[in-house]
């Protein structure tokens, strides 16, 4: 079977391990995201994968009240966001904000982790206020 | 200069210019039952009609490289109206394969290798299932991390750019709905305008949330149609039936982040990448400062995007757009008029080729209620994101 993107698969494979790890170039000692062959700071291909402690800072946040696309549909509405990490400099991550009304979200605010699975089961990070 | 009239070519090393010479657009609607391939014949047709021009006399075709190769491939157009080409080209895709067109039209020309250049551009998206949002599956980042947490359409991403900079520069959704209102007037001045029902800031703020803080108005209609425009040198433009319109410059500048990287990962978020690069390139090769601008068709997918690229092209500087807008105005009658048709926000979302259409009409002086004042040099800014193309079109001064 041809897989398009191997360098995806250790993130996931990760997160079912219930760890949040990121692509870390070995030569210029910088986190990129997303996975790719070379590091897109210094073009070096000496990768690999370091973990962070799981807690964020929402960068920005949106709350989706629209349907757009007939293959991915939801219960609306839902928050996506924009997640910085102090000891990730450089990465920001897309995920969901769970458990939380949208008003109470500021820009800023510090958020932490859950591991969980989509619907199909595909391992998945979310996160809450801390 | 040494004249090249009659010549069947540039066999000079004199450069030569351009001008856009024949325009033309189907009428913006949501759903055509026409499909995408019926719709690109009327628009080329209405082109060449509008130059007073036979299809024999095209020599070359441009499109941009990504979405008409898959929907109207070029050949396809060239068989239906049997033009025998000697150049083809395909550049970016979307808006700035649009607005640079008459970059690679002007090289080809100036190499010998063409005289007149057809370019067309259209989308189905309005008919399209997944629409615009499919466009971007072509991205497998994306597919991976961004479309499985919900994260998988335009608006979205654009609204968490809006969200930031409100924190960061104190933006407020009237200033949004300044843009949009600003839009949907210009598009009630023309007939041919898909979005027509007038708005206030209380409509604005009636309109349904997409995604927060982004309403329905912040978003960009979505259409079905297609827009052509031909070019030729200005020597041969003059012997055309419409006054030509010179291309001034035409600039495409990008940065290195690819299409899965770019909505999240630039460090300066805000910055349109590109989009100084290519102004400062082509008011350089205009010999003009963006001063000299009298009016902008800018590339409005949202309202906040109108709002990047006022900064990021040198109208204003980072965060002063809101007030620029206020202040200076960017209505017909205002210190900068931006998308005098109503832009993809609300006269047509063909990605930026109505916008160059647009630009012809006000410099021919034939925008009817829309017409500027003051039309001399008009700004075509095309955005596909990292891409970004500025076309500087003119008034033939001779």
């Amino acid at each position: 079977m041809v897989v398009d993107n191997p360098e995806f698969e250790p993130h996931f494979s990760h997160l079912a391990a219930g760890r949040l790890c990121f692509p870390y170039c070995m030569k210029c000692a910088r986190f990129h995201w997303y996975p790719m062959p070379l590091c897109p700071h210094c073009q070096s291909a000496d990768l690999a994968w370091r973990e962070v402690a799981g807690r964020g800072t929402l960068y920005s946040w949106t709350e989706i009240h629209h349907a757009f696309d007939a293959r991915y549909t939801g219960p609306l509405p839902y928050i996506v966001a924009l997640i910085d990490f102090a000891d990730a400099p450089g990465v920001r991550l897309v995920s969901n904000i769970v458990d939380v009304a949208a008003e109470t979200l500021t820009i800023n605010m510090p958020v932490g982790a859950h591991f969980g699975h989509a619907a199909d089961g595909k391992p998945q990070v979310t996160f809450r206020p801390l | 200069m040494r004249s090249v009239r009659g010549s069947a070519i540039n066999d000079t090393n004199i450069p030569m210019d351009i001008a856009i010479v024949g325009v033309g657009q189907t009428t913006p609607v949501r759903r055509s039952h026409k499909g995408i391939r019926q719709l690109a014949i009327e628009a080329v047709q209405l082109a060449l009609d509008d130059a007073g021009m036979a299809a024999s006399e095209v020599d070359a075709i441009i499109t941009d490289g990504v979405i008409m190769p898959h929907t109207v491939p070029r050949e396809f157009i060239a068989a239906q109206f049997g033009i025998e080409r000697r150049f083809d080209g395909g550049n970016s895709f979307g808006g700035v394969g649009v607005a640079c067109a008459p970059e690679l039209a002007k090289l080809a020309i100036n190499a010998g290798k063409a005289r007149t250049v057809l370019f067309y551009f259209g989308v189905d998206w309005g008919s399209r299932a997944s629409g615009p949002y499919g466009f971007h599956d072509m991205y497998p980042a994306k597919m991976a991390f961004e479309k499985p947490y919900g994260f998988n359409a335009q608006p979205s991403y654009f609204a968490l750019w809006a969200r930031r900079y409100m924190h960061e520069y104190g933006m407020t959704d009237a200033d949004l709905a300044a843009v949009a209102i600003s839009h949907r007037d210009n598009a009630l001045l023309h007939p041919a305008a898909q979005a027509r029902t007038p708005m206030t800031l209380e409509s604005y703020r009636a309109a349904r949330m997409i995604a927060s803080p982004l309403r329905v108005p912040d978003c960009c209609l979505i259409s079905d149609g297609v827009g052509a425009f031909i070019m030729t040198s200005v020597e041969r433009a003059r012997d055309l039936r419409q006054p030509p319109v010179r291309v001034l410059a035409s600039s495409f500048a990008s940065e290195p982040f690819s299409g899965d990287d770019i909505f999240t990962q630039q460090p300066e978020i805000f910055r349109v990448t590109g989009a100084h690069s290519a102004c400062q390139r082509a008011l350089r090769e205009a010999g003009i400062t963006i001063a000299d601008v009298d009016f902008a068709e800018l590339y409005d997918c949202f309202t906040i995007s109108v709002l990047m690229q006022l900064e990021d092209l040198g109208f204003c500087a980072r965060g002063e757009s809101p007030a620029f807008v206020r202040e200076r105005g960017i209505g017909i009658h205002g210190g900068l008029p931006v998308n005098t048709h109503g832009g993809l926000l609300s006269y047509s979302y063909l990605l930026g080729v109505e916008h160059v259409i647009e630009a012809v009409r006000q410099l021919r002086g034939a925008a009817g209620a829309a017409q500027v004042s003051k039309a001399d040099i008009g700004l075509v800014g095309g955005w596909s994101i990292p891409d970004y193309g500025v076309l500087l079109l003119g008034k033939d001064q001779r």
